[in-house]
């Protein structure tokens, strides 16, 4: 057995392959237990302890997870799909597209009660991503992420062009509601949200788990993929489709919080290797982890107000990944 | 038994066809040249053995099995190919990178066996990349990328080799390298079809060629056979001047300038 210093996270016999140890789930498990108990903990106490902890801190505990992991496991795939790095699940008009069926809601003024918020969030998701992969159909050109990658940009800026005429047109207060709903909302009350969330977390994580490996193959691109005996154009399908499910109905039930499909995978490329098949896992964990976090960090800054988890998520997200970008920077000019 | 056994082969995209009238045999230990101008068809009909959205007619039997409606994974397991471009996206290191080649052999996730990482590093020694396996695959020069995803095709053990250019982008010593390494994956009794440029260099290694000139046989043969001013200055366009050295066994192939 080789030792290579400074490589404690990869245990096996040589560097050829990385792939993380048993102690590297070991402590993303402890780390998200130990996030999880001080979640639980912190925060004003003003009703009976056990009401805010069971119908409050609980189920919100359990969104953050299930919110982080399936923000992070979309941005692994939509990473190979669209073959770049930087793809979050909102490089597929995913935000947009929820953003613009509640903020439509909002302004319509239509009282619909949270589930049905939730639901509208999901359905203006899901079509965004349909609208994306109809557009590159469309233009029909053999390398399938580019332009998956143009069309979804372009539905992001159309849509968020709308959103904003919407606005144009709309009194103050609607428009803060609006606003305020594309921060990013974790606040629960009862277990409805984490339930409704449950379902969709659960079928796109199954498909996205049992595929890991097409993944690896997709991201060398299609044809090598399809020589390999991957049936390209069907596994993208599905996978496309996990990714917007799992994106979609979690925008749909917490808003957009960014930069975890994009942070957590970076990250996680570091100590556990670019294999998806360890890959998707450790950043199903790593996302739920930072969620707890941020959302635990929401919580306790201007206490007993809270800060919305969009807005901390950018705080912490943008100069940590900053960080990441200028540490590489300096490693390529050795 | 044949490699590969192409008859009366007509291929094109959304009903244009590219290739007419093509028939050709590679046999299990042969190397089958491709030659023929820019556009000729040379990357079409291989596409075409390998199914990646060549529409075709006629009959492509690849070692004994219909490839038409082929299962892709029962394909991947006879046919391995080494695409001229590739761009791929990942951090994974080249031992990574080669072992990918074994996925048609391997259910849907699990890790890689024993067997597995025994054939990635033999493919790897092949390509002489073995000191290259802990590298991260980006960071990689082209012509040493070329040689990875050459020794990820050999790690799928097929029984049919393709090759789209692989001399491109590559100096004297490692084109060199490449037909000496073709020469003896051959010689283990693969049959390999490899479309090429360098016609001179691949004169000294070639069974076989193919010349194709606008999407039709122009000659299929032995380089001797194959290789004449005629043959060649139609095929590519342009007067060719040819000369063997017999003792050696070199081609050079000299394109005239008329002023």
């Amino acid at each position: 057995m080789e030792h290579h210093p400074g490589d404690q996270n990869m245990s096996s016999s040589n560097k050829m392959v990385r792939r993380p140890g048993a102690q590297f789930w070991v402590l993303m498990l402890a780390a998200i237990a130990i996030a999880s108990v001080i979640s639980l903990m912190v925060g004003p106490l003003s009703d009976p302890p056990g009401w805010v902890i069971f119908r409050l801190r609980l189920p919100r505990l359990v969104l953050s997870l299930l919110t982080g992991g399936s923000l992070a496991v979309s941005g692994c795939v939509l990473q190979s799909l669209l073959r770049n790095d930087l793809a979050t699940p909102y490089t597929l008009g995913i935000s947009a597209g929820a953003g613009l069926a509640a903020g439509s809601l909002i302004v319509a003024g239509i009282a619909v009660p949270v589930l049905g918020m939730v639901a509208a969030g999901t359905a203006g998701a899901l079509i965004a991503v349909g609208a994306v992969y109809a557009i590159s159909v469309a233009a029909g050109r053999r390398d399938t992420g580019s332009t998956l990658l143009l069309a979804g940009v372009t539905v992001n800026l159309v849509g968020a062009s709308f959103l904003l005429l919407m606005e144009y047109f709309t009194d103050a207060n609607r428009i803060m509601e609006i606003i305020r709903w594309m921060m990013g909302d974790m606040a629960v009350v009862g277990w409805a949200k984490p339930v409704f969330l449950l379902v969709p977390w659960a079928a796109g994580m199954l498909l996205v788990l049992r595929r890991t490996g097409v993944l690896n193959q997709i991201a060398q691109g299609d044809d090598l993929a399809a020589t390999r005996g991957v049936a390209v154009r069907r596994e993208r399908n599905i996978l496309l489709a996990a990714a917007a499910i799992l994106a979609g109905a979690t925008v749909g039930v917490a808003g957009p919080v960014g930069f975890v499909g994009l942070i957590v995978p970076h990250s996680m490329r570091r100590l556990a290797g670019a294999d998806y098949r360890y890959l998707v896992p450790a950043s199903a964990l790593g996302g739920m982890l930072l969620m707890v976090v941020a959302d635990s960090i929401s919580r306790v800054v201007i206490s007993p107000a809270e800060l919305p988890i969009g807005i901390v998520m950018s705080m912490v997200g943008g100069p940590f990944f900053l960080m990441l970008l200028l540490k590489k920077g300096r490693r390529r000019k050795h | 038994m044949s490699a590969l056994e192409i008859v009366g082969l007509r291929a094109g995209y959304g009903g244009e066809p590219v290739l007419t009238g093509i028939d050709l045999s590679v046999a299990d230990g042969e190397i089958c040249g491709l030659i023929g101008s820019n556009g000729a068809g040379k990357s079409t009909l291989l596409r075409a053995v390998l199914d990646l959205g060549v529409d075709f007619e006629g009959s492509i039997m690849i070692h004994g099995c219909e490839g038409r409606g082929m299962p892709p994974m029962e394909r991947a397991r006879l046919v391995s190919y080494l695409p001229q471009n590739f761009n791929p996206c990942s951090r994974l290191t080249v031992g990574e990178t080669v072992l990918l080649g074994r996925f048609p052999y391997r259910s849907n996730w699990s890790t890689d066996s024993e067997r597995d990482l025994e054939i990635a590093e033999r493919s790897m020694r092949e390509c002489d990349i073995w000191e290259l396996r802990d590298r991260v695959f980006t960071n990689l020069s082209g012509g040493e990328k070329r040689l990875v995803l050459l020794a990820a095709a050999l790690a799928q053990e097929p029984r049919l080799l393709l090759l789209d250019e692989p001399g491109s982008s590559l100096d004297f010593r490692h084109q060199l390298n490449m037909w000496l390494l073709l020469r003896r994956l051959s010689s283990k009794g693969i049959g390999i079809l490899v479309s090429t440029h360098e016609v001179a260099m691949a004169g000294r290694f070639l069974d076989r060629v193919l010349v194709l000139s606008e999407g039709r046989t122009a000659a299929f043969g032995t380089p001797s056979e194959t290789f004449t001013p005629d043959i060649l200055s139609e095929a590519f366009g342009v007067q060719l001047t040819v000369t063997r050295d017999a003792e050696a066994g070199s081609w050079s192939i000299i394109p005239e300038i008329r002023t």
